[in-house]
């Protein structure tokens, strides 16, 4: 027996209408994250390799700077604060959309000092000699963490968008969903990247 | 009919194409590990492979659980208001 039997002629309901499971923007950039977690554990993998080619051996290899550990470390913790930050922005965001404002905008800062900190230790680095031609193991630092980084500069262009659309009264749920989904997925893959390359 | 001049100029020939291959067997490796037989790097490429495999996998599963499990919860929510009272 089919459906449309259950109910007589004149109330046949109207075609269902719902909500979808997950919205667009969303489900674009989680088929993008996976890609890149695909992207990051070959990277990661590649680098295991080369690190146990050298067993026995001293790594980081003779002459190389130690990377700053400790340091690092703290800024990372910059990181995580922010994508805290960032959730409480979307809770904020579901009561009120201008209630988001300094969480968003807050989380954006953080970001900025992690990768300006970043910045300062390549700096640093590069001075004491480590580069892409130095060794293996410069070359894997330098192409990990800066893939890291521009990753986390692409996120931190799309929390800015997000904070100039709200400002305006613009912002979508959807859009801010997407945004942080991305920011998310910098903030979650740096604790490995820190294993694999600094520990 | 072949003459014998030409089998035996043709055995030569491949006689010292087989001595050229085998003078370099380094270039062919059978297996990535081929060149590195420790066991730390014989534990990496395994650990690796199996990370790789199984990675996208997991996922896949785990985007598909997700998003069966909130299609049910929308078809939960959902009242027909067309729906006569019984």
């Amino acid at each position: 027996m089919s459906s449309s039997a259950t109910y007589p002629m004149d109330v046949r309901p109207a075609p269902r209408r719902s909500e979808p499971i997950i919205p667009s923007g969303v489900l674009g950039m989680l088929i993008f994250i996976f890609t890149e977690v695909m992207f990051f554990s070959g990277l990661i993998s590649a680098h295991a390799i080369v690190k146990s080619q050298s067993a026995g051996q001293m790594w980081p290899p003779y002459g190389q700077p130690r990377l700053p550990v400790e340091e690092t470390a703290l800024n990372s913790l910059a990181l995580l604060v922010s994508g805290i930050v960032l959730v409480l922005a979307w809770f904020a965001y579901k009561k009120q959309a201008s209630n988001a404002r300094i969480p968003l905008l807050l989380a954006t800062l953080l970001g900025t000092v992690f990768v300006a900190f970043q910045g300062v230790e390549w700096a640093a680095l590069l001075a004491e000699g480590l580069t892409m031609q130095s060794s293996a193991y410069g070359a894997f630092f330098y192409l990990i963490v800066g893939t890291h980084a521009v990753h986390a500069i692409g996120a931190l262009g799309g929390l800015g968008w997000a904070f100039f659309k709200l400002d305006r009264g613009e912002l979508t749920s959807t859009a801010l969903a997407t945004v942080s989904a991305f920011w998310y997925f910098v903030v979650l893959v740096w604790p490995v990247l820190y294993w694999t390359v600094y520990l | 009919m072949i003459g014998t001049g030409r089998v035996a100029r043709l055995v030569g020939t491949l006689a010292v194409g087989v001595l050229f291959l085998a003078a370099f067997p380094e270039a062919v490796h059978a297996c990535p590990v081929c060149f590195d037989s420790s066991d730390e790097n014989r534990v990496a490429f395994l650990a690796t492979t199996a990370f790789l495999s199984l990675l996208p996998l997991g996922m896949v599963a785990s985007a598909g659980l997700w998003i069966r499990r909130r299609a049910k919860e929308q078809d939960d929510g959902y009242v027909d208001p067309n729906r006569p009272e019984p």
